[in-house]
């Protein structure tokens, strides 16, 4: 290996200031993260401060985090038939969304104490399910055993966590995921790519250079 | 990937190297040009069209694509790529004005001449007419960058080139393969070019003993100063070196035709090469030639492929340890580390080979049979490179001066996306992203730190520093109502989940950003209405608004910054009364058709003597008041319908005048070097009668482009007033994972060709 080149921060700043970038490239993607995180209020303002054409119709944001909204609340019913109004599609297409949606319904159930209501909804709509394919079943059956716990803090975590704010997140953040594909908008944020290539490319360099770093959130450099 | 690469004849199987291209190639090999037999090559031309079904290139047909794409090469008039290759030198620079180009007149018509004695080749005629035809339609885009070129064709930067994202590097200029290059292109200067980036750059960088001396002659004059990536060309190869060759091996026809003249070889090793003028740089990505077998043998006894420096003149490509071949007469893959092994049909005359490398994967690949040479170019520069052994062979090449018989934009678009979905799968460091700078950790600590969750796409914690970094770049330009929503929501949302979970640092966390978006709502408002003002000229109003809010920046720098509003506020001046003056020409102009006595000779008197007396700028204050006097005069005895536009000109003009006197006086004395200058420069524009229309510097001076850079100044004084720094750190992250892909592509790791950030994350 070759000694390492180093690059002082004089230099690395100066070629900062050549890379071509404008404003514009970077309030679009901006606008994207607004978009897919359903900032719609933000992206509304941002369209017209920073006078950009939304990509998206902003009312699909709005339903999208009404539906994320239901799931969080825990109102599955409201959420399923919301996702059906925008398209159907949706859920016909996608039987495992489905039935986490479902099994999102029977939690909600169960964090109730509707027990009744939860083994009639399971055994008549989950059931059959679980039978369709092996990982559907276990998921089934680690939601079930929540009933045999008095209190979720005794249960053990893996089945605890269903009740978690977090399963609530994941849930939503599939549906969202979904969602935003049958919009063909894209689903991952660029921005979060941004950070991913942020990391790949220090990496790399690293083996070739020592440069300066870069505090990404205060956005200063400092030599190594 | 257990089978055994290189011995089943048609399932070609990479080792190892990647997955990813052994599947594209495959999924190309079926679309050869020619086919394995030489009855295709006898059948002719149709064997050769191109599959243009295939294309899913860059839109249209090729000869448009082409054009098309040229335009991306350094003269593409957006600003973009202008500037990207902006301190090149000849070249114009994105901060002159628009106007200035003139280097680049007059060099079309060298470059006519040289269609026709290319389609002179008979066996050729078909190819070469085509190649003209697209020639001559790019040639007046091309041309002029040029300058240098004279031996060789000039020819445009290949189409399936521009995957890269070091494109902007790529260039194919031919240098004239004369005396210098042998100098500059000799194996011990091999990579002087990049040597003298890197040595320069840093001092502790002397790998090969011999290079980071020499210095290049074309660059000696800016050696001394790191040169900017901007400054680099990476050199495409464009023809067979005139000097690197062996000697029974004759150059003909702009370089691209090769020609063996002597003794066969008898040997197995033995032969004659050649090697191409300039290495291949692997910022290419992927770099690809076309070969066609020209002699009579039906299986050729010539070898293609790539060579390093170090390789010798009297072995085929693949012989000598430092180069690979694929060798004709039995379809052997020759390579260091296996010697011989089958690979590919055996091919001869009228075949066309293509031959490609992929420095993303170090994987070579011929059109003939897919992938094979794993590992290669890991080490060090190669060069194309061929070999022939009997007399009277011969070959032509094709280094993208003509269309490709293969589909290689297809190939290379599918490769860049694969290989940017691999990047896109690299883990978040986290801890990385969240480190203090003052810190002294080293990169390759911290990435042993990954947090190895690539299942998720858009978890809390990036959430959270993308929010951040928006909330920060919102703020800085004064996006205030988006920052606002931006802010609400996110509290609304931890607010919503907060009744479920009591873990509540973001909670507190977000609580913060709002309080300082509040705070910082009045002061978006107040900077951007000042900018907003300056922009619209009313620097009054902008200075008003900084006494009141940022009297702080009135006062940096030694009232710099106030200067430059005091300035520009007399421009406006100056500017108003221009337009006055127009208005009053017109009334006059109209006036004059009617009978209006000896008023207009005096009023035209009146303007010119106002131009000259002011000309000298250095005694602007006083040269004023004779101007004023006469415009007095003749106001007094001027038309009634121009009554009001002249008091009003009146007043105006003597508004201005004022107001350039207190200047004056204020700043007369002041002995800042800067200070005087602008104030000399802004003085002269006086000088005109209408200086928006004055041109060069002056209407550089006024324009409304004056406003915006005066805007932009104020803006990051206010924001580093406030100790925030000059540029969002949003913006800042862009740019230095941009300088980071550039250097690595730079520092010739192949991979970086295709994590293209404008491609990927703006279109």
């Amino acid at each position: 290996m070759p000694p390492k080149v180093t690059i002082r921060k004089e230099e690395w700043e100066k070629r900062l200031h050549d890379v071509q970038v404008t404003k514009s490239d970077l309030n679009r993607l901006i606008m994207d993260y607004l978009v897919i995180e359903g900032y719609k209020s933000a992206a509304e303002e941002f369209s017209q401060e920073a006078n950009l054409e939304p990509p998206v119709d902003f009312e699909s944001i709005e339903s999208r985090m009404d539906i994320r909204e239901a799931l969080q609340r825990g109102d599955v019913e409201d959420a399923i038939t919301r996702v059906n109004d925008l398209n159907p599609e949706i859920l016909d297409t996608n039987p495992a969304l489905y039935f986490k949606l479902q099994q999102q319904k029977l939690i909600e159930y169960i964090r109730q104490g509707r027990i009744e209501e939860a083994l009639q909804f399971a055994q008549d709509e989950l059931a059959p399910r679980g039978e369709e394919s092996p990982e559907f079943l276990s998921e089934l059956e680690r939601t079930m055993a929540l009933l045999a716990f008095e209190s979720a803090p005794g249960a053990p975590p893996a089945i605890a966590e269903l009740l978690s704010p977090a399963q609530r997140l994941k849930t939503a953040g599939e549906v969202n995921a979904a969602i935003l594909e049958s919009l063909s908008q894209g689903k991952e944020v660029k921005l979060v790519g941004l950070l991913k290539l942020l990391c790949w490319g220090e990496t790399l360099l690293g083996e070739k250079a020592e440069y300066p770093k870069l505090n990404v959130l205060s956005g200063t450099f400092v030599d190594k | 990937m257990t089978s055994r690469p290189g011995r089943s004849s048609s399932i070609p199987i990479p080792r190892s190297a990647s997955s990813t291209s052994g599947r594209n190639i495959e999924s190309l090999i079926p679309i050869p040009f020619v086919s394995p037999g030489r009855q295709a090559a006898m059948q002719g031309t149709s064997g050769r069209q191109p599959t243009e079904p295939r294309r899913v290139g860059p839109e249209g047909p090729r000869s448009v694509t082409t054009t098309h794409n040229i335009s991306v090469s350094p003269v593409r008039s957006t600003a973009r790529s202008v500037s990207l290759v902006s301190s090149v030198p000849g070249r114009t620079s994105s901060s002159r004005p628009p106007f200035e180009p003139r280097v680049i007149r007059g060099a079309p018509a060298e470059h006519i001449e040289h269609g026709p004695p290319q389609s002179t080749s008979p066996s050729q005629a078909r190819r070469v007419s085509m190649g003209t035809v697209r020639a001559s339609v790019t040639q007046p885009t091309i041309v002029p960058q040029h300058v240098v070129s004279s031996s060789t064709a000039a020819f445009p930067r290949p189409a399936y080139l521009n995957y890269s994202s070091l494109r902007h590097f790529l260039q194919t200029d031919a240098q004239p393969s004369t005396l210098p290059s042998r100098v500059a292109e000799s194996p011990s200067a091999a990579s002087s070019r990049a040597q003298s980036y890197l040595s320069s750059v840093s001092s502790d960088n002397d790998d090969e003993s011999s290079l980071a001396s020499v210095p290049l002659p074309t660059r000696s004059s800016n050696h001394v100063a790191a040169p900017m990536p901007q400054d680099q060309v990476l050199r495409l190869p464009t023809r067979w070196s005139e000097q690197d060759r062996h000697h029974n091996l004759n150059v003909f026809s702009d370089g691209r035709e090769l020609s063996f003249q002597g003794p066969s070889c008898s040997g197995d090793k033995e032969g004659s090469s050649a090697r191409a003028n300039h290495k291949i740089p692997p910022a290419c990505g992927i770099y690809y030639y076309e070969v066609e077998i020209m002699g009579k043998e039906q299986k050729a006894h010539i070898s293609i492929g790539f060579a390093a420096p170090k390789a010798k003149f009297n072995r085929l490509p693949g012989a000598d340890p430092h180069s690979w071949g694929y060798y004709g007469e039995d379809g052997s893959a020759l390579s260091p580390d296996r010697n011989n092994v089958h690979f590919g049909p055996p091919f001869g005359t009228g075949d066309i080979i293509g031959c490609g490398i992929d420095f993303s994967a170090n994987v070579a690949f011929y059109t003939r049979n897919g992938p094979v040479f794993e590992n290669i170019g890991r080490h060090g520069d190669l060069y194309p490179s061929v070999g022939v052994q009997h007399n009277g062979e011969a070959i032509r090449t094709n280094f993208g001066q003509a269309r490709f018989s293969y589909d290689i934009d297809y190939h290379v678009q599918q490769q860049c996306h694969a290989t940017w979905s691999k990047i896109i799968t690299t883990p978040i460091d986290y801890t990385r992203l969240r480190e203090e700078p003052s810190k002294p950790t080293s990169a390759s600590n911290a990435s042993s730190n990954t947090t190895g969750d690539n299942t998720t796409d858009t978890n809390d914690e990036a959430k959270d520093i993308l929010n951040q970094l928006i909330l920060s770049y919102l703020v800085h330009h004064g996006y205030a109502q988006t920052a606002k929503a931006f802010s609400k929501r996110q509290k609304d949302r931890t607010a919503s989940s907060e009744l479920l979970d009591n873990s509540s640092s973001s909670k507190v966390k977000l609580d913060a950003a709002e309080a300082k978006v509040g705070t910082m709502e009045d002061d978006i408002e107040s900077r951007t209405n000042i900018v907003n003002a300056i922009l619209e000229g009313q620097i009054d109003s902008a200075i008003d608004t900084l006494q009141v809010k940022f009297p702080e920046v009135l006062e940096a720098d030694n009232h710099l910054i106030f200067f430059k509003l005091r300035c520009r506020k007399f421009v406006e001046l100056i500017l108003e009364t221009a337009e006055m003056k127009k208005k009053l020409k017109d009334i006059h102009e109209k006036e004059i058709e009617k009978p209006t006595g000896p008023d207009y000779t005096q009023n035209t008197w009146a303007s010119e003597d106002m131009d000259m007396d002011v000309d000298d700028d250095s005694a602007i204050p006083s040269e004023f008041h004779p101007v004023l006097e006469s415009g007095t005069n003749w106001n007094g005895t001027g038309p009634s319908t121009g009554l009001d536009t002249t008091t009003k000109y009146e007043s105006a003009l003597n508004e201005a005048i004022v107001y350039g006197q207190t200047l004056s006086n204020d700043y007369q004395s002041d002995p800042r070097p800067e200070v005087q200058q602008l104030f000399k420069k802004t003085f002269g524009i006086v000088a005109w009668e209408d200086p928006l229309t004055a041109g060069g510097a002056t209407a550089e001076l006024v324009g409304q482009g004056a406003r915006v850079t005066l805007s932009h100044e104020v803006n990051q004084a206010i924001l580093r007033s406030q100790g925030r720094p000059a540029q969002p750190a949003l913006e800042t992250l862009w740019r230095h994972i941009s300088a980071c892909i550039t250097q690595l592509g730079i520092f010739g790791v192949g991979v970086a060709a295709f994590a293209d950030m404008e491609r990927e994350l703006l279109q």
